[in-house]
């Protein structure tokens, strides 16, 4: 990540954990101020589903890294697109009574 | 009343934050991504290699017993005049005598004219001597459109020219053996030998030490006779001989051409890269191996050798044979250049390994759609049997054809097939999970998946692009590195 740092290659991580952690508990308190009733299948799947669009942006980004741009672009448009359809399908599922 | 406020305040402060953070570590996701596409430590061979963390692929698993190449009849050693660099190296001196001596033969008088071998083995394969007589028409054709070409890919002759220094001449390394290999193999050797361990230490030992020579990977494997080349022997000349007795055991390394001029193939790659690195490695380590006590010979391309190098490998665990004919390892992909130290040093081999290349290769083919001069295989198995082993045979001839074609200043060769190879990728994380996942897959949906993905997604100009004008448009399948492009760095 950092090729000339040995320190800023793991605090980049420390951060994203950070990131991370910040981000489940805002969704943990919007989920619990919501109508939405949860249980643990549903977090699961609410978590695959980030976990999921994170690598796919992550997989687009490092084939553009890589100069296969033609690549990244199919990369994010085809799994970009399941993601974004399986969000949809996510969120009816935690909507539906 | 203001308690509440507070806490509801910190309750939508963090839910607020919590959907920015969500933001940014997509965003942070997809810094983390370029970083590792662009990062050249994920170019395997080129970082970590002096203590062996470039041979990272777990090959536990995969080890089997038999080697995976295919046995179907009577085997036989090779030929010399059966590799192409000899047999047209042969042909060349008839053709193109040194000083102002008449050629000995000519095209014009016939096979029959010939001298053997060179008369059987063009008896056998009339097609090989018209495809030579092509290249030579060919390379002709190339020198005279060189000057168009010459500015633009100075600095990648350059770079090939440099590297290509210490291969021939009287500073060559290492030193060609002179002598039988009873006498040259054992020159210098150390007089005294300490009692070795074991052969594993003998085998970890070396291996070892061949690391930090700088070889990517390292296997070990027996010295089979059906590998060792027969009719010409280094130091000797041209000779029938025994497989010398103390060629007990080969040290086989390898390492990968540097990556991104290797993808800029054909016009801004160069085998020489991947020559001289081997070429210093296997000196040395025959060096260091008659220091400590043991006879040894190294054996380094372009053409000193006497064993042929991939079944070399295959059967020292390092990977299996492709379509193209090429070494496929897990780590470097078709980006596998071979060498070899024989020893009589006692070693423990490894075992060969099944990562299942036949099944890949028989459905990927990318390398026979994008090949130049037609002269991979496309057939789904392998349907050739060469010397009792069925495998496929790229056709060397058309090969070579297209090496005097393409745009460099000679025949530079051509490694298309190298770069096109999916397996030929960076050691990133997102390779890295294809190259773990698809050996595992016994069903192959995995790797037809990858597949499809790899040729939906990547962009292929096809064979003939390859090709100077007026047959292609000298296209590279990967972008050439800008330290090679003349254009930025001098004004042409």
């Amino acid at each position: 990540m950092f090729p000339n740092s040995t320190i800023l290659g793991p605090l980049f991580w420390i951060v994203m954990g950070g990131l991370y952690t910040i981000s489940f508990t805002g969704f943990y308190y919007w989920i619990t101020d919501s109508i939405i009733k949860m249980n643990w299948w549903k977090w699961l799947l609410s978590i695959l589903w980030f976990l999921g669009l994170n690598i796919t942006i992550a997989g687009g980004f490092t084939l553009f890294g890589e100069k296969e741009i033609r690549a990244g672009f199919w990369f994010l448009s085809v799994f970009g697109g399941v993601f974004i359809v399986l969000g949809v399908g996510l969120w009816r599922l935690l909507t539906s009574r | 009343m203001d308690e509440d406020n507070n806490k509801f305040n910190r309750r939508n402060f963090i839910k607020t934050a919590g959907l920015a953070s969500g933001v940014i570590a997509l965003a942070g996701a997809a810094g983390a991504g370029l970083a590792a596409g662009s990062n050249k430590d994920s170019y395997t061979g080129w970082g970590r290699t002096a203590y062996g963390e470039d041979q990272f692929f777990n090959r536990k698993p995969f080890l089997v017993d038999t080697p995976t190449y295919d046995k179907v009849g009577e085997t036989r050693r090779i030929a010399f005049i059966e590799d192409l660099f000899k047999r047209n190296g042969e042909l060349s001196r008839l053709l193109f005598p040194r000083g102002d001596e008449t050629p000995l033969w000519s095209f014009d008088e016939g096979v029959e004219k010939l001298p053997e071998p060179l008369k059987t083995y063009y008896l056998e394969h009339p097609d090989a001597l018209g495809e030579f007589r092509k290249a030579i028409e060919k390379s002709q054709e190339q020198a005279g459109t060189w000057d168009k070409y010459k500015h633009k890919y100075l600095l990648a002759d350059a770079w090939s020219t440099a590297h290509a220094s210490p291969i021939g001449g009287q500073g060559a390394f290492p030193p060609q053996p002179h002598g039988n290999p009873e006498e040259s193999d054992f020159r210098g050797v150390n007089e005294e030998t300490l009692p070795l361990k074991s052969p594993a230490h003998g085998s970890s030992l070396i291996k070892q030490i061949a690391y930090s020579f700088g070889a990517s990977l390292v296997g070990i494997a027996k010295v089979k006779e059906d590998w060792v080349y027969q009719g010409y022997m280094r130091g000797v000349g041209k000779i029938d001989f025994e497989v010398p007795e103390h060629w007990k055991y080969a040290v086989v390394i390898a390492v990968p051409h540097e990556w991104d001029s290797m993808y800029a193939n054909p016009t801004y790659g160069t085998s020489y890269d991947a020559y001289s690195k081997l070429r210093f490695i296997a000196g040395k380590l025959e060096v260091f191996l008659k220091e400590i006590g043991y006879a040894a010979r190294s054996h380094v391309p372009p053409t000193s050798y006497e064993i042929a190098m991939p079944p070399l490998a295959i059967d020292a665990g390092l990977g299996e044979q492709g379509r193209h004919g090429v070494l496929v390892t897990p780590e470097l992909g078709a980006n596998t250049r071979l060498a070899a130290v024989t020893t009589n040093m006692l070693l423990e081999p490894d075992k060969p390994i099944d990562i299942g290349i036949k099944e890949f290769c028989s459905k990927c083919k990318i390398c026979a759609e994008e090949c130049p001069s037609g002269a991979i295989s496309f057939t789904d198995k392998p349907e050739n049997v060469i010397r009792g082993y069925q495998r496929w045979n790229i056709n060397q001839d058309k090969c070579f054809t297209i090496w005097n074609s393409v745009a460099t200043s000679h025949a530079r060769g051509c490694r298309v097939c190298l770069a096109v190879c999916p397996y030929s990728r960076k050691n990133n994380w997102i390779h890295k999970i294809v190259r773990e996942v698809d050996p595992r897959d016994p069903t192959g949906l995995f790797s037809s998946a990858m597949l499809a993905m790899q040729k939906k997604f990547f962009t292929y100009p096809g064979g003939q692009e390859y090709l100077p004008a007026p047959d292609g448009n000298n296209k590279t399948f990967g972008e050439a590195p800008d330290w090679l492009m003349t254009e930025e760095w001098f004004n042409i």
